[in-house]
């Protein structure tokens, strides 16, 4: 029985079960960080930190869940999620800003790489 | 007593950083259409949509016959709507330039205690990876790298959103110290309220 568990808890689908004992945080050591940037002491409570990353992974299933049934069905675009978000001024705003500058980062990585290779001939 | 003043600080600073939301909300997509080759297509449309104007108005033109009027309306709204948005994006880019100096001057300004909070408010992020493999367990299919950017973003402003929330009711409440999970719960109880948060357990019934 206890292997049989363990397997469950080797197994990284299992986000959502409430089991006793050991359960794999997968985001503890950014979410203190990310904690004491937002404001909490600078080591934060265990259970806390515990607590923010199931309604974070929570959070991030919810909206997966939203996005696979909006727009193209069975599919995740970005636009699904902006669609999502829309209502939500702080969130929409951040992606916009987000994927603006991960569009310029690209571009410009693609100029160096372009000037590289036209000095280097 | 400087570990209060330094989360006050950063609690200001959280907010300013993120810009008023409704600030960066009218800011996006204006500056993303000038940056973004697909979304500049719709100033453009609006453009088409006077030219079929000037259609209209060629007939009035050759029944008056002045050659002044060869700088008419078509050629005059394009320029004045253009003008328009180049003023548009112009103080906008102002706006943006004066909030970097002032977040310049303000960081500059910062104690030791609230420099090395400002760094982990803006280094600290999820790692892709595990965000990716979670969306990929959830929907079974490929998630293209966009998709993970946005969605560790949007986590981030989540948390944030909680622990500034729960901060408040910690103060609320009169405790002190680290945040405590009751404080968290009832900071997402009152995000639920606000309806911030996505509510998929409990299913509302409007009329029955």
């Amino acid at each position: 029985m206890a292997e049989s568990e363990k397997d469950q808890f080797d197994d990284e689908d299992n986000e959502e079960d409430v089991q006793p004992e050991k359960k794999k945080k997968i985001f503890s050591k950014e979410l203190r960080c990310m904690m004491y940037g937002f404001g909490d002491d600078q080591n934060p409570y265990t259970e806390s930190v515990d607590l923010i990353e199931d309604l974070v992974i929570e959070y991030i299933s919810e909206m997966t869940k939203k996005a696979i049934e909006v727009g193209r069905p069975g599919r995740i675009s970005v636009e699904d999620i902006i669609f999502l978000i829309r209502k939500d001024p702080k969130k929409y705003s951040r992606v916009k800003e987000l994927l603006t500058m991960s569009e310029e980062l690209r571009k410009a990585r693609k100029a160096f790489d372009e000037i590289k290779y036209a000095t280097t001939k | 007593m400087e570990g209060l003043n330094s989360f006050n600080e950063t609690k200001q600073v959280g907010l300013t950083s993120l810009g008023s939301p409704s600030d960066r909300f009218n800011v996006s997509p204006s500056s993303s259409s000038t940056s973004h080759g697909v979304k500049e297509k719709s100033p453009r449309k609006s453009l088409s949509g006077s030219e079929s104007d000037a259609e209209k108005e060629t007939p009035e033109k050759q029944k008056s016959k002045s050659p002044s009027k060869v700088k008419s309306s078509p050629s005059s709204q394009d320029r004045k709507r253009k003008a328009e948005v180049d003023e548009e994006t112009r103080v906008k880019n102002e706006k943006q330039e004066e909030d970097r100096q002032k977040m310049q001057v303000l960081v500059s300004n910062f104690s030791e205690d609230q420099l090395n909070r400002y760094e982990m408010y803006r280094r600290a992020a999820f790692p892709k990876a595990a965000i990716k493999r979670l969306m990929q367990s959830i929907t079974g299919s490929a998630v293209s790298p966009n998709v993970v950017i946005a969605m560790a973003g949007i986590s981030k402003v989540f948390v944030g959103e909680v622990v500034e929330e729960a901060l408040d009711v910690l103060e609320n409440w009169g405790d002190s110290g680290p945040i405590q999970p009751k404080h968290i719960r009832e900071a997402v109880r009152k995000l639920r309220e606000r309806n911030t948060l996505p509510n998929m357990k409990k299913k509302k019934v409007l009329l029955s």
